[in-house]
Formats: C-alpha cells, sequence, structure tokens
C-alpha cells in the first residue's frame, strides 16, 4: 500500500476524503490490507478516545460505493453493475454515509461550515476589484455607474423599487 | 418605427380588452376569481406585469438582499391620474427617502451617502420601448408556473423564467394572485445558486391610500430632479461616437440619459438590462476589473484609440462572461464626440 492510499484512508477516517480519492482507493486491489490497516486505525484511536471499539470485519466498501454512486448520477452506473456482490453486511448507503459522517465529526477538532458564497469565480485573467480597495473618487465613480444603471432600470422598466433599492444598495457599498 | 407603432397599438387595444374584460368579472362573478387563476397560463402572468407594477396602489415592507448585504425597505405606490406617485423610505442605517410623483424625483439622503444624484439622474430621455410586454421575453427565457404561496399573507403564483442561454440570469417570481404584482423574486446563476431577492414582508393592496403616505418625512438635503419622458423614439442613436460590435441576442437599446458627463446606453431583454458607459479615461484614474454585487456586476476595461484612452464600462444584471464580450466589443467611431462630452 503506497502512501498516498495511507493518506487518503487517513483523511477518510477525518472525513476528509474527496470522493475521487475515496474511489481510486476503493478501486485498489489489496482490499484485504486495505481493510485491516483502517480497522488498525480505528481501534487505535477508538482506544485512545476510550470508546467502543470498532466492530471488526464489516466490509464498507461496497456500501460506500453505492453511496457515493447515489450522489453521482452519471457515466459509471454501468461498471458498478457488473462488481461481484461480496456484501456481507446489508447496510443502507444513508445509514453508511450517516455512520462515516458520525465518525468523522467525533473524531474530527470540529466543524467549520465553508460559507456558502453566490459569486462565481471571475474568468481567468480578469482581475477582481474589491470595492473596499478603491479610493473615494474611484468609489464614488463607480457608485456613479450602479446608480445610473439602477435608473435605467426603474424608470424604463417599471420596476421603480427595486431600481432604488439597487441604488440604495449601491451606495451602502462601503 | 412602423412595427412598434403597430405593436403599442395592438397592445392598447389588448389592453382596453383586457380592462373591460376585467371589469366585467369583478361585477359579475367575483367569486370565479380564484378558479380563473387556476387555469392562467405563464403568457398572462408576464403580460399582467407592467400594469400591475404600474397600476396597483400599494403599501408594504420588503427586504432586498444581494451579495451579503440586507436592507429593509417601505414602499408606497399609486397610480393616479394617469400618474405613478411613489415613496421608498429606507428602514436601516441612516434615515433617506425617494419620492417619485410621476417624472418629478426627489431624493432625502443620508448625509454621507454616496448618492449623488445630482449628477446622476439623468434628464431623460427615456425609451417606450423598455416596457416589458414589448419585448418577447419568453424568447430568452421558459416561463412556467411552478405552484402556489403565500407570501405577506397573500396568495401568489409562482413564475419561473428560466434562461435559454448561459447570457443572461435566471428569474423567479411570486406573483400576487389577484393584481399580478411581484411579491417575492429571485435572480439566479447558471449554477442555481441566489444573486439577489426581495421579499414583501408586509402588504397592503388599497385604492384608498392617504396622501401624505407620498410626502417627504424626513429632514435631509434634498435633491429634485425631473425626468424628462423621451421623445425621439430612436433610443439606439444615443451610442454618440462609439458602437457596440455584439450584445447578447434578445437585448435591445432602450435608454440613453444626455445630462452628466457620460455616454451611457441602456439594452434590455424586458427582464435583465445592462447599462454600457464610454468615457475619455480622464480625471478619475479607473482601474480595469470587474467587480459583482449581487446580481450586478461591474466590468472596467481601458481601451486605446488613436493613442486617447477610454474608459468602457459595463454595469448589468448579466453573468460576468456577458459583460466581458460587451465591453470588448466597443468600437470608438469619434473621439472628438466623446472628448466634447468632458468637463
Amino acid at each position: 500500500m503506497d502512501d498516498r492510499l495511507k493518506e487518503t484512508l487517513s483523511a477518510m477516517m477525518d472525513d476528509e476524503a474527496d470522493e475521487l480519492s475515496v474511489r481510486r482507493l476503493l478501486s485498489q486491489q489489496g482490499q484485504d490490507e486495505l481493510r485491516s490497516q483502517f480497522q488498525r486505525w480505528q481501534q487505535v484511536r477508538d482506544l485512545i478516545q476510550r470508546r467502543h471499539p470498532a466492530v471488526e470485519s464489516i466490509d464498507v466498501s461496497d456500501s460506500v460505493r453505492d453511496a457515493l454512486d447515489g450522489h453521482d448520477r452519471s457515466p459509471g452506473r454501468g461498471e458498478v453493475a457488473v462488481l461481484p456482490p461480496k456484501r456481507k453486511w446489508q447496510w443502507s448507503a444513508a445509514a453508511m454515509v450517516a455512520l462515516a459522517l458520525a465518525v468523522g465529526f467525533s473524531a474530527g477538532t470540529g466543524w467549520d461550515s465553508a460559507p456558502v458564497t453566490a459569486e462565481q469565480p471571475a474568468a481567468s485573467g480578469i482581475p477582481e476589484l474589491a470595492i473596499q480597495g478603491l479610493d473615494e473618487q474611484q468609489q464614488e465613480q463607480l457608485s456613479r455607474y450602479l446608480l445610473q444603471h439602477a435608473q435605467h432600470n426603474s424608470f424604463g422598466a417599471g420596476h421603480a423599487s427595486m431600481g432604488y433599492a439597487r441604488a440604495v444598495s449601491a451606495s451602502g457599498v462601503r | 418605427m412602423v412595427s412598434q407603432a403597430l405593436m403599442i397599438r395592438g397592445r392598447v387595444a389588448r389592453l382596453a380588452t383586457r380592462w373591460m374584460l376585467a371589469a366585467l368579472a369583478v361585477t359579475l362573478a367575483p367569486l370565479s376569481l380564484a378558479s380563473d387563476d387556476e387555469s392562467r397560463d405563464p403568457g398572462y402572468w408576464l403580460q399582467q406585469l407592467e400594469p400591475a407594477l404600474t397600476r396597483t396602489s400599494y403599501k408594504g415592507v420588503f427586504v432586498y438582499a444581494r451579495g451579503d448585504q440586507v436592507s429593509s425597505m417601505q414602499i408606497a405606490h399609486r397610480f393616479r391620474n394617469g400618474m405613478v406617485e411613489e415613496r421608498l423610505v429606507m428602514q436601516d442605517g441612516q434615515v433617506g427617502e425617494i419620492v417619485r410623483k410621476g417624472m418629478d424625483v426627489v431624493c432625502v439622503l443620508p448625509k454621507h451617502g454616496r448618492m449623488e444624484l445630482s449628477s446622476t439622474i439623468p434628464s431623460g430621455p427615456f425609451a417606450e420601448v423598455f416596457a416589458s410586454q414589448l419585448m418577447p421575453v419568453d424568447r430568452w427565457y421558459r416561463p412556467e408556473i411552478t405552484g402556489r404561496d403565500r407570501i405577506a399573507g397573500h396568495n401568489v403564483v409562482r413564475l419561473a423564467l428560466n434562461a435559454r442561454d448561459s447570457l443572461r440570469y435566471s428569474h423567479q417570481l411570486w406573483l400576487e394572485a389577484s393584481t399580478g404584482l411581484p411579491l417575492k423574486g429571485k435572480v439566479l446563476s447558471m449554477s442555481g445558486d441566489v444573486l439577489e431577492y426581495f421579499h414583501f414582508t408586509s402588504l397592503t393592496i388599497s385604492d384608498s391610500l392617504p396622501d401624505r403616505e407620498f410626502m417627504i418625512q424626513s429632514e435631509g438635503r434634498e435633491v429634485s430632479r425631473r425626468l424628462e419622458p423621451h421623445s425621439a423614439a430612436e433610443p439606439g442613436k444615443n451610442m454618440e461616437g462609439w458602437t457596440l460590435g455584439w450584445k447578447p441576442e434578445g437585448f435591445r437599446p432602450a435608454a440613453a440619459p444626455r445630462s452628466g458627463s457620460g455616454k451611457a446606453v441602456a439594452f434590455s431583454d424586458g427582464l435583465a438590462s445592462f447599462s454600457v458607459f464610454v468615457e475619455a479615461a480622464a480625471g478619475t484614474e479607473m482601474p480595469s476589473g470587474t467587480s459583482r454585487i449581487g446580481a450586478t456586476t461591474v466590468y472596467m476595461q481601458r481601451l486605446e484609440k488613436n493613442s486617447e484612452v477610454y474608459l468602457v464600462t459595463v454595469v448589468g444584471e448579466i453573468p460576468l462572461e456577458t459583460a466581458l464580450r460587451v465591453a470588448e466589443s466597443v468600437d470608438i467611431e469619434d473621439s472628438a464626440v466623446l472628448g466634447a462630452s468632458l468637463r
């Protein structure tokens, strides 16, 4: 087992592995070796954290694979169908994911939800202007443009209130 | 334009028919309203949009959010003697209000606000073509009624307007069931992120709003301006000294203020709009780049022609890629005209 896989496995324990690496991990030949490594780490961690020992001999690979496929309905489903059925535990994918999450959460140092930003990344090569970074005069100029545009909106389209709301909102930009 | 005149005439006829039908419906069968609203197609609601926004008398409070800013505003609106009267009062932060009576606008502004209306309210002209029903909105958006809901205590119809291409954003509107007035609206990116929304939290629809609802009530610096209606019906002519080589399909020139130092033209597809400003780059040095506030994209770029530098700015509720292409297609034809507009 190479270091990269160990890294993925470790990341999986902390619920930080990305889908691609988990897939790579699951497609490895030496599944038994992986499983035992995972279990060893799990046990060590459980010992350290004084929790119930990890249940031995649970093969989660299929369930995790299913869970992944449940998220991803793009090509690749056919591939799953030809895999030999070696399911030892008929756990639902959802339960599996819930468990994985629970483990990940309790093991982790806390959960920081990434702030959802509505802004898309700028197309490559275009500098993103922070309005805060502009000087007074530049801000004024920008406000003037925003306001003028808002007014095109408001009187033209009849969205008077919306246009003004935009203008007022623009004036609040600091 | 003949075709425009025909369209307007057709619209007037349709409006007249609609009002007659509406009057009939109100007098004869007030109870059948609910079932009527069930059977109405998206086209009806789209047509209803502009008259609903103009002719409905209402007052209420709405929140408006773009990016990470949320503001709440109080609004009163009525249509009397063929004239729109409106008062908008900011509810958060510094006191400020905007009162509009027909084409007269008075703004009471926060002391340290950045709204310099004296130089920015253009004296027109505004093109009639902007009215949304003259635009075949459904050519660029796929209208679909996606359900019914309740907003601010009113029954609403939910209308989705999904962009048919990636040049514009999608919209969602929650329209009050009897008047068609939008009580909630969202602007969505291609990936479905909400870029901007407004949402009424309280609303009264009433034809008897007292006059004081439309009077300035706060103290502060007042700026008033009269908007001159557009006389010549050729809005595209206002691009003095420059031309646009490309614009997203469906966007038509809509308004071009002549006052102020800038040369601006607005374009609209009936729902979204953008403005293009072309100025000789003298005075304030502006950086090139883009900035986004909610659904509004600002893209600025310098343009050199005959050893003169110009600043091209595109502002609009359009994706960055669209703004970029528009800005890049600007061509300076007559530098003297643009140069002459400098103060």
